[in-house]
């Protein structure tokens, strides 16, 4: 950990950043959270939020760059986690008396993409990634954009031998429907 | 990571109310975090929005939420007011939709107040006319301030020693 400065400076290291488990949906442009902080604030009502904000909260901006991550202190009384969406919707969440962990869980459950959703996006971004790949979700979209191929073939269509209902089906069956 | 976000960074913001001598527009400052790569840790940067408010309902101090504009009234004024979140000195707890002072209710003061007898002249939150009435006669919090280089005659309410 170089600059090993400051309290848990493995909050800082790009390793603990990338593990960030909340991803918050696309359509969420603010994340506004409000807690207290100070001596009469150290119970149990703000200490998730507290933990929250030193322990998520950087994770949480690292992995959602464009979203405005901000924090409103000593406001209200309880603690509260608010999101705006793009169309003008917010959402409110309680997080009064609740652990960082607890937090966590919630956000990705109500405001986060799902594991599933995650892992289909890695995959869709390795495949373009890969700029030898074509076709959907590539790109060039088609065979024929690679130098040295066949020309297109949604313009020039394919020798027979080469069309997998020739070597699939009969000739004749399919030559009589042809007709 | 693939972004289906049809708005960019800057639709929908969050920013506090500064003190604006513009007609139409009001001055808001977005805290946005940056990230500094070369010890990893996020650092505030703030972000000046001239924001269309024609009505002049966003005072200084104010947190408010703003809208890009489709297309820019002037240079300057890119932003349009959406709602004025926290209002300063009269803030909501969403929650309860009750009245709060930092840590406490309104009306949790009152009662201790009242218990331990309240005094004629004190703050009286019903009593108390809306914020904008005593603007130039108590309430300076609309100017600009600058510090004092001449003293003259003229009073100079935005001016500090």
């Amino acid at each position: 950990m170089p600059f090993m400065i400051g309290r848990a400076p493995v909050r800082r290291t790009l390793k603990y950043l990338n593990s960030g488990r909340i991803v918050l949906k696309d359509k969420i442009k603010i994340f506004s959270i409000n807690y207290n902080v100070g001596l009469g604030f150290k119970n149990k009502v703000h200490e998730g939020a507290q933990a929250f904000v030193f322990w998520t909260l950087p994770q949480l901006q690292y992995k959602n760059p464009d979203v405005q991550v901000v924090t409103f202190k000593n406001m209200t009384p309880t603690p509260f986690i608010r999101c705006y969406y793009e169309n003008g919707n917010q959402i409110l969440i309680d997080i009064d008396s609740k652990s960082n962990d607890e937090i966590i869980n919630h956000l990705i459950k109500v405001v986060g993409k799902s594991e599933k959703t995650l892992a289909a996006e890695t995959l869709a971004a390795e495949k373009k990634d890969n700029p030898a790949n074509f076709g959907v979700g590539c790109s060039r979209k088609c065979m024929c954009e690679i130098p040295d191929q066949i020309p297109c073939p949604g313009v020039c269509p394919l020798p027979k031998h080469m069309r997998g209902k020739y070597i699939l089906y009969k000739k004749d069956e399919l030559e009589n429907a042809e007709v | 990571m693939n972004k289906i976000a049809t708005k960019g960074r800057n639709f929908l913001l969050l920013g506090q109310c500064l003190p604006c001598t513009k007609q139409n527009a009001a001055k808001v400052r977005v805290r946005r975090m940056v990230l500094d790569t070369n010890i990893n840790m996020y650092f505030r940067e703030d972000k000046m929005f001239y924001v269309h408010d024609p009505n002049k309902i966003c005072k200084s101090g104010d947190i408010v939420l703003i809208k890009e504009l489709e297309k820019k009234l002037t240079t300057l004024i890119t932003h349009s007011v959406e709602e004025i979140v926290f209002p300063l000195g009269d803030v909501t707890d969403p929650i309860t939709n009750k009245k709060c002072v930092v840590g406490k209710y309104r009306d949790q003061i009152e009662e201790a107040n009242q218990l331990y007898g309240k005094k004629e002249t004190a703050f009286d939150y019903e009593k108390a006319p809306p914020r904008g009435k005593l603007e130039g006669k108590q309430d300076f919090s609309h100017g600009i301030t600058y510090l004092k280089y001449h003293e003259s005659e003229e009073e100079q309410p935005f001016g500090i020693q």
